[in-house]
């Protein structure tokens, strides 16, 4: 079970690759927000994966109740701050 | 257990800091690096340092970009498109260098999680085997920053909470 | 318990990657917005009801469920907003009549 893990977690990161390329290519400032929300869910689902693969999950859970958190407030400041000045 | 994820993890890092120092725009150079600080505190939290990690998601990922878009919401122009000059031949030459200089004194330390390291043997079985009995605290960092240097962590705060208070003394708006 | 958790993690595998080929294949904001409003989201509830099921009954499966609750909420919530910014900001609909 355990290497079966590792495997999704390695999957996972080719995943957020094909992310990274929309944050990175992506024409406008929307399409790097919705990557980067992306990228941060799959942050949460790794980490959870890894505290799995350790066998510490209560170490590991905390950090990604904040990192959703943290996500959250990001977002809403990018889209507040976009919806005021319009975008290139 | 041999596994390269953090392999990638690190070649996702290189990525993301050059996709951020080449891209034009100021406010995709600030997302990408939101995302760069996510990489970090995964790789972080694959070493096992969760205190790093969490440190790294809450100011990096989170404060920083905020910061950040704040910034530019109050003193960017409209269009935040930059045209970085070409950087000087003596950088191009010399920073190379002294990367392979430091690539080379990093080939010196210890292994990762090396019992017999210096940094290991000194002080930190001592810690490691009375921590428990101590603080009753099962995270060992916890115990050593609360517990063992309380004083130090609590200095720390004044310190911040004294430079938040000047920031907001001295950037709030005077409503009249 | 534990091949119900594998079922679901593969479930969620899947997911993910539809929402990865979505994001690299739609064409412009609105669509893409779909696969992380939703179909990510849903990959993200299979994966992480996955694991908190491979933990049994504890208090991590209960703090795994609380993050996923959390993410159901996010991912809507952060996609509606960005789009709402986009649209608001004069952005116009892919069609596929190039006007």
């Amino acid at each position: 079970m355990r290497e079966t893990l590792l495997f999704v977690a390695f999957f996972i990161v080719i995943l957020i690759v094909v992310y990274l390329y929309r944050v990175i290519q992506g024409p406008t400032v929307f399409d790097r927000v919705l990557g980067l929300n992306g990228i941060s869910t799959k942050s949460i689902i790794l980490l959870v994966l890894i505290g799995t693969i350790y066998e510490r999950v209560d170490m590991f859970i905390d950090i990604s109740t904040g990192y959703a958190l943290l996500n959250l407030v990001g977002s809403l400041a990018v889209a507040k701050y976009l919806e005021h000045r319009g975008s290139a | 257990m041999i596994f390269p994820v953090e392999i990638f993890l690190l070649l996702l890092l290189v990525i993301t800091a050059g996709a951020a120092i080449l891209v034009k725009d100021l406010i995709s150079a600030v997302l990408i690096l939101g995302s760069y600080s996510f990489f970090l505190a995964i790789v972080w939290a694959w070493f096992g340092a969760v205190d790093v990690a969490f440190v790294e998601s809450v100011v990096g990922a989170g404060l920083a970009t905020v910061f950040f878009l704040l910034t530019l919401f109050v003193t960017a122009p409209k269009d935040t498109r930059i045209h970085p000059p070409s950087p000087p031949w003596t950088a191009l030459i010399g920073l190379p260098l002294l990367g392979l200089l430091l690539l080379y004194a990093a080939s010196d330390l210890p292994k990762f999680g090396d019992p017999a390291s210096p940094a290991s043997v000194h002080v930190s079985p001592v810690y490691l085997e009375n921590s428990m009995e101590d603080t009753l605290t099962p995270n060992v960092v916890t115990s050593i920053l609360m517990d063992y240097r309380a004083f130090d962590t609590l200095i720390e705060t004044v310190v911040i909470f004294t430079a938040g208070i000047a920031c907001a003394l001295l950037l709030r708006r005077n409503r009249t | 318990m534990v091949v119900l958790a594998s079922v679901f993690i593969f479930l969620g595998l899947v997911f993910l990657l539809i929402a990865a080929i979505g994001m690299v294949r739609l064409p412009d904001v609105y669509t893409r917005s779909h696969a992380v409003g939703l179909t990510d989201t849903w990959g993200a509830f299979f994966m992480l009801l996955g694991l908190a099921l491979y933990q049994g009954f504890s208090l991590n499966a209960v703090k795994i469920l609380v993050v996923l609750i959390l993410l159901l909420f996010l991912g809507t919530v952060i996609s509606h907003a960005t789009v709402r910014a986009a649209l608001r900001s004069g952005l116009k609909p892919w069609s596929k009549v190039q006007e």
